[in-house]
């Protein structure tokens, strides 16, 4: 079902970019990596559902404890090491070199003229709304954990604000990397979302 | 957290990383815990996987089964989770103000990792917690809990004393020991009820 809402997205973008865009680039809007997209979205989801569902899935705590931490685990390891490269072209990593000494390293690819090496625009919406919305929802999660005195849930909310939460970060400071100035990054991305959300709506409705 | 050197080159390329790898470069690691020998792989190509999953196994055990399924053990997972993570952390904090050269992740890695022979020790407990209690029962307990500890310790310091400046050395390994002791307690002073 996952994949069906996806393609629909990919049905207004097309239709959206167009109409609107006058950028040379060449219209992105097939989803090139549909597995590394579905399961970029299906361990984050998944980890929200269990979580908020848990009394009704089931009684005993350790297990959903430890179903939450295995989906949060798996979720780290395929955004960073898999459907980050796949989806937009960007991995990091930290480097030790001779002298023990560590280094954080942020990388995206160069712009290719090749066809299949250009970064698709609807990938692009999927990974980034992803990446953003979850962390922002286990923040909330840890905030009423805390306000509503669920204190033992407290450690996997804070795994998971952390282990979403570094990931949020990597992938920003790698864009941020190949444009250089975020504050202008920052506001014309906001900028952009806003007015396709806006329009989008507009054709939909 | 999977940090293996990585090959440059184009990082739109189809080639995954082989999960395969990662795993590969979690067991090496066990591997020498369990022989320590100065080497740098523990060290270098840090990762926090083997951590977790110790911690999670060491959690798991350490529960109290009991007929109520409110509390059924939930305290005491969160616990060993926060005691093993903040422990570690802390113990890091306090060897980068002493002055040590080791990164962050490092020291997490290496504290993490060295909890192995503790949650062999915490196994075997289960074990022999299976036999009839009595003195005998215990002994076997504390002897093992003991011989898991001393390898711990000698296990992490092996890595960790390193990048400590020497005078500074005792200090840096003492939380050290402090750390794996009150994992150790809580290993010796289980009662499945």
């Amino acid at each position: 079902m996952l994949q069906q809402d996806s393609n629909d997205d990919t049905e207004d973008v097309s239709l959206f970019d167009a109409e609107e865009e006058t950028t040379n680039r060449p219209k992105k809007s097939k989803i090139r990596h549909p597995v590394a997209s579905f399961f970029h979205l299906f361990f984050r989801v998944s980890a929200i559902i269990v979580y908020l569902l848990c009394e009704l899935l089931s009684s005993s705590f350790i297990a959903c404890m430890v179903t939450i931490i295995l989906l949060l685990s798996c979720d780290f390891w395929a955004v960073k090491n898999v459907t980050g490269r796949l989806m937009v072209g960007l991995r990091w990593w930290n480097h030790i070199d001779e002298d023990g000494k560590s280094h954080w390293v942020f990388e995206s690819r160069k712009a290719s003229p090749q066809e299949n090496k250009t970064v698709s625009e609807a990938e692009s919406r999927i990974f980034w709304l992803g990446l953003i919305a979850c962390p922002v929802l286990w923040v909330i999660f840890a905030f009423s954990a805390l306000f509503s005195f669920r204190v033992k849930w407290l450690a996997v909310v804070i795994m998971g604000v952390v282990l979403q939460g570094a990931n949020l970060y990597g992938y920003i400071r790698c864009k941020v990397g190949s444009r250089k100035n975020f504050t202008s990054m920052a506001t014309s991305y906001l900028g952009k979302q806003f007015l396709r959300q806006n329009t989008g709506e507009d054709q939909t409705s | 957290m999977a940090e293996a050197v990585e090959s440059p080159g184009d990082p739109g390329t189809a080639s995954p990383r082989p999960l395969m790898r990662d795993l590969k470069a979690v067991g090496k690691k066990f591997m020498h815990v369990l022989y320590p020998r100065k080497s740098n792989t523990l060290l270098r190509d840090w990762d926090l996987w083997g951590p977790l999953i110790l911690c999670v196994t060491l959690a798991l055990m350490l529960q109290r089964g009991s007929a109520d399924s409110e509390k059924d053990g939930g305290p005491q997972f969160a616990e060993v989770f926060v005691i093993v993570w903040f422990g570690a952390v802390t113990i890091t904090l306090n060897s980068k103000l002493l002055g040590g050269n080791i990164s962050f992740f490092q020291s997490l890695c290496v504290l993490g990792y060295c909890i192995l022979p503790l949650t062999v020790a915490m196994l075997i407990c289960r074990l022999v917690l299976l036999a009839e209690p009595g003195p005998v029962n215990f002994m076997v307990r504390l002897f093992v809990v003991i011989v898991m500890f001393a390898w711990s310790i000698v296990a992490s310091t092996a890595f960790l004393a390193d990048s400590q400046p020497p005078n500074r050395k005792a200090l840096a390994v003492y939380p050290v020991f402090l750390f794996y002791f009150v994992i150790s307690w809580m290993i010796l002073t289980f009662t499945p009820q």
